[in-house]
């Protein structure tokens, strides 16, 4: 059975306005269960994880407020004063700041005034060069912006400054590599955890050979560029900042699946298909894929997907996947390189399959395997587990040295 | 059923941040404009149809190309399955124009063994005021790159619709005089025709599925 299948769950999501005095009731529960869980010393990481997890997430943006910072293990007491002006003239990407910052007006609820506006964006400059300037390992990038803003807009600037910086060093630290190999690397995560669930639509993306690049904005603005409703990117970053790093490439593959069937009706080609997912469908039934994406997490795990991340579909041995680093880091085209080999390894395959029909040796996919429906409580607590000790970077969780576990 | 079309044309739009690579496609597909748009993250795809000759249309796909010297390793793998450009930069930006020779070299490294025909756009030509580059330099410089060049501006919209006829033009001309011919494993020029036949009779036998290969 794959995911589409099971989206009557979705129906009783409180955002599809459906059982609404039920939700009413649960909403009040947790907003106690929240307080409760910062009222004590220390305060209650885990639960708070769960909660940011579950339906309808941090409710508000007061509680996210005081949970959001919690989640990130950040000490809240000594925030930083505002940066020194001289910051912008110097530093390298302010040019590059300034031309981003400038022309994203969409990014801010509609209906604000300008000079509100404004200021606002003299905010995002500043958090962002303050940042930038605090750790010169990091590099901006366009979309980095979109990032900010949301938490500019949800704590203010202070509090924004210091969740950025740490989240910078932390979740987003791949992202901002001098060079974008190690993103491009986590993008490589997406079809192998596509092929688990759906095989077919693995597959057509694959012939189409649409790659992953529709994808990318997703994950480098944890889809605060291509959502329009804030409360639905909001939802987004209260799971996200309680999940593992790599949670934004399970939710994307979790987009890509619920749309199977749009997938499958597009025509088989790579500028069709890169339109079709590039254009994200406002109505999404967040709640319902929110938890889709944690079973897939529970399921098939970063460190099981490391493996077929770096070998996309190369041949099974380690050689051949050092040579496709290689080729990635040499800069060529390890794109191209991969779907060469990958259809010549068709072509080799159906040769094989002929030839040894009989003994049924065809070389084996990893096998669909049925998606499990977790317990709400079995999920976040194991998600919660997982993302407890996040103080690595997405690609320290599962390295790409992993490789040289798995000859 | 979409309409009919002679030939599909891929085509890559570059140039620097903010000269203007979005705004320029979203008025030539969608006839709009906005004074102030998102930068670009990644690449974006467009597509329309054009009228090159009475009756004969050709489908242009349009990949839109972020500006920021980081994506480019992403973006240069666009190149090879393009057989034309846009190399845009912004008449009030003399820097983007300085930079063009930049983005040529990208664009040649890596579009081997194929080969792309640009057109030189000089963008933002409503900013008369605050203009940095003139045309009579503009123009020296394409020549020297072998291309043509327009002025163009999105917000006013001059020049829109021809910069993109013009060079569509000037690839089909090449695609008849041989110059440019369809190749198998090439996405840059796609016949119409024989395809669209084949599509239709699979879309008969296996609904939902019009996959070729």
């Amino acid at each position: 059975m794959y995911l589409k299948k099971s989206k009557s769950v979705g129906a009783s999501s409180p955002l599809n306005g459906i059982g609404k005095q039920d939700w009413d009731s649960r909403r009040k529960r947790k907003m106690g269960e929240i307080a409760q869980a910062l009222s004590v010393t220390p305060v209650d990481v885990a639960a708070l994880r769960r909660m940011a997890i579950s339906e309808g997430g941090l409710l508000t943006d007061e509680i996210r407020c005081q949970v959001w910072p919690k989640l990130l293990n950040m000490n809240t007491d000594n925030l930083p004063e505002k940066p020194a002006a001289d910051l912008r003239e110097n530093h390298k990407d302010y040019h590059q700041v300034l031309l981003d910052v400038r022309r994203s007006l969409r990014r801010f609820p509609p209906g604000m005034p300008d000079d509100q506006r404004e200021g606002l964006q003299e905010e995002l400059i500043d958090i962002i060069l303050h940042v930038l300037d605090r750790n010169p390992q990091l590099h901006y990038y366009q979309g980095y912006h979109d990032i900010v803003v949301t938490f500019l807009l949800v704590l203010g600037e202070r509090l924004a400054t210091v969740l950025v910086e740490k989240l910078s060093t932390h979740h987003l630290r791949d992202f901002m590599d001098p060079t974008m190999d190690n993103t491009k690397h986590i993008l490589n995560y997406l079809m192998p955890i596509i092929e688990r669930v759906n095989p077919e639509v693995h597959d057509f993306m694959q012939q189409a050979e649409v790659g992953t690049i529709f994808a990318l904005s997703w994950l480098i603005t944890w889809f605060g560029h291509v959502l329009s409703d804030f409360r639905h990117v909001v939802r987004l970053y209260d799971f996200f900042l309680a999940c593992h790093p790599l949670m934004p490439i399970y939710f994307a593959a979790v987009i890509v699946l619920h749309r199977e069937e749009e997938v499958l009706e597009c025509e088989c080609d790579m500028a069709s298909v890169h339109h079709l997912l590039s254009q994200i469908p406002q109505d999404l039934p967040y709640e319902t894929l929110i938890s889709r994406a944690g079973d897939l997490f529970v399921q098939f795990p970063p460190s099981e997907m490391a493996r077929e991340a770096a070998q996309q579909h190369s041949q099974q041995t380690a050689a051949s996947t050092f040579k496709d680093f290689e080729l990635a880091s040499a800069q060529q085209k390890p794109d191209s390189v991969l779907r060469r080999r990958r259809r010549e390894r068709a072509a080799a395959q159906a040769q094989a399959q002929a030839q040894t029909q009989a003994q049924d040796m065809a070389v084996a996919r990893p096998r669909a395997r049925r998606l499990v429906r977790l317990a709400v409580m079995g999920l976040t607590v194991a998600l919660g587990a997982a993302a407890l000790a996040v103080v690595n970077t997405a690609l320290e969780w599962a390295p790409k040295l992993d490789l040289h576990l798995f000859p | 059923m979409e309409a009919i079309w002679i030939y599909q044309f891929r085509l890559i739009v570059i140039g620097d941040s903010t000269v203007g690579k979005s705004c320029l496609l979203r008025r030539f597909t969608e006839g709009k404009f906005t004074d102030i748009s998102d930068p670009t993250v990644g690449v974006d795809f467009f597509a329309r149809l054009v009228e090159i000759e009475p009756g004969k249309r050709i489908k242009l796909q349009l990949w839109d190309t972020a500006g920021q010297e980081r994506f480019r390793s992403i973006t240069r793998s666009y190149y090879r399955n393009s057989v034309g450009g846009l190399l845009v930069f912004d008449l009030t930006n003399r820097r983007s124009f300085e930079h063009l020779k930049d983005w040529l070299e990208e664009a040649k490294m890596h579009v081997q063994p194929f080969q792309i025909v640009f057109l030189l756009v000089g963008h933002k030509c409503d900013l008369i005021q605050l203009r940095q580059v003139s045309r009579e330099e503009a123009e020296k410089v394409a020549l020297a790159f072998g291309m043509k060049y327009i002025e163009t501006s999105a917000k006013d919209t001059v020049n829109v619709e021809e910069s993109f006829t013009v060079l569509t033009r000037d690839i089909y001309e090449r695609v008849k005089r041989g110059e440019i011919s369809i190749q198998e494993d090439w996405e840059g020029v796609k016949s119409g025709f024989v395809p669209n036949v084949v599509h239709s009779s699979e879309e008969a036998v296996k609904p939902g599925r019009r996959c070729p290969c």
